[in-house]
């Protein structure tokens, strides 16, 4: 049935994976990679590698019917085996808006650089499907 | 002379440690930016709590380790009324603001029940280590005093030294979260190893002895015996005349 739609994304567009992949990388792997400070601290060294993996190669709809995509971050240290989800959120398609999730909630992804910012309630979930 | 060597090494390291470790705490007072030790943390039942906490804990221990390195040194314990109160100072930072705020630290430490248990323990000796030490000092009892003493330096010399091993545990490509609970329980335990080897130690060593003998026996010739002796009846007896 899906197929019949026509596809809005042209030849030289990048597929919604590539997109945010592309849009965690700049918004948050780099500058969380700038910014591993000090490391004569008590805070986790900074990994050796990281890599994002987006979870669902489709759009999802919040409750104010904003489109988005989630993703995860899996991290490396040394010469061990990868992480999974370090790093767990997701990626608003119109805004490019990254959240990501900190115990139960989701906080604007500036928070891992260090800003003081609120949760954001209903961000990253998903609205219950319509029958 | 080895010992003489480690003593300064360590102390130096210490300060060197001391110094450097504040300059990286100081982030810790940007109310406007969280650092990344803080990041990891959230979200935290009482945020303002802990954040409170670890901003009098990182002052305290910014004031309380130097000056308690400084206490260590010769050229303070020679002058006993600045090592007095310099001591004071360091006692009351130590048990009011250092303790109590690490404490709460603990409670919700990175790394689960066990770094806590880590965290209380090194608290416990330091704050019991302290009681000990100050009710030593006003009893005059110097080597207890010098012993405890001790164990509050060694058990503040594990921020230093944890931090050194999580760097090198890293280096080696070591699990960041074994690493930090090793990185914490090697320094705690092995400062209270050393600390007790150190003070059962006998405080004159074999190479030493000879010179000490040598020294008493210079300062208890006959001469100067007498000239001491003479000293002390010479208000009683009168100048002979």
């Amino acid at each position: 049935m899906l197929s019949f739609v026509p596809s809005l994304a042209t030849a030289d567009e990048p597929s919604l994976v590539e997109w945010t992949e592309q849009r965690v990388e700049a918004g948050l792997v780099k500058p969380l990679a700038e910014r591993a400070g000090s490391r004569f601290s008590r805070s986790r060294p900074p990994p050796r590698e990281r890599r994002i993996r987006v979870t669902q190669a489709s759009l999802s709809r919040d409750k104010q019917g904003k489109d988005f995509v989630p993703f995860a971050v899996d991290v490396r240290f040394g010469a061990g085996d990868w992480q999974q989800n370090d790093i767990v959120g997701c990626a608003y398609r119109a805004s490019g808006s990254l959240f990501v999730q900190r115990g139960e909630a989701y906080f604007p992804a500036s928070v891992l650089l260090g800003k003081q910012v609120a949760a954001v309630a209903g961000a990253c979930q998903a609205a219950p499907a319509r029958s | 002379m080895l010992g003489h060597w480690a003593g300064r090494g360590f102390l130096t390291s210490m300060w060197l440690g001391s110094a450097l470790i504040t300059l990286m705490s100081l982030p810790y007072f940007d109310f406007e930016t969280l650092p990344p030790f803080v990041i990891e943390k959230l979200p935290l039942r009482f945020e303002s709590l802990w954040l409170g906490a670890l901003r009098i804990h990182v002052a305290a221990a910014a004031l309380s380790f130097p000056l308690c390195l400084l206490l260590m040194t010769r050229a303070l314990q020679r002058r006993a009324t600045w090592h007095r109160r310099l001591g004071r100072v360091s006692g009351a930072l130590v048990l009011v603001a250092l303790v109590p705020s690490g404490v709460v630290l603990a409670l919700d430490a990175k790394g689960g029940p066990l770094v806590t248990a880590g965290f209380l323990l090194s608290a416990a000796i330091v704050a019991g280590a302290m009681i000990i030490g100050v009710q030593a000092a006003r009893r005059r009892d110097l080597a207890l005093h010098a012993r405890a003493m001790r164990h509050v330096i060694g058990q503040m010399s594990v921020a230093v030294v944890s931090r050194a091993l999580i760097v090198a545990l890293d280096a080696v490509g070591v699990d960041p979260d074994s690493a930090y609970v090793a990185a914490l329980w090697a320094p705690v335990l092995a400062s209270v190893a050393v600390v007790e080897w150190l003070s059962s130690r006998p405080l004159i060593g074999h190479r030493n002895r000879f010179e000490l003998v040598e020294r008493i026996r210079r300062e208890l010739s006959p001469f100067a015996l007498l000239v001491r002796i003479r000293a002390f009846f010479r208000p009683v007896l009168g100048d002979g005349r």
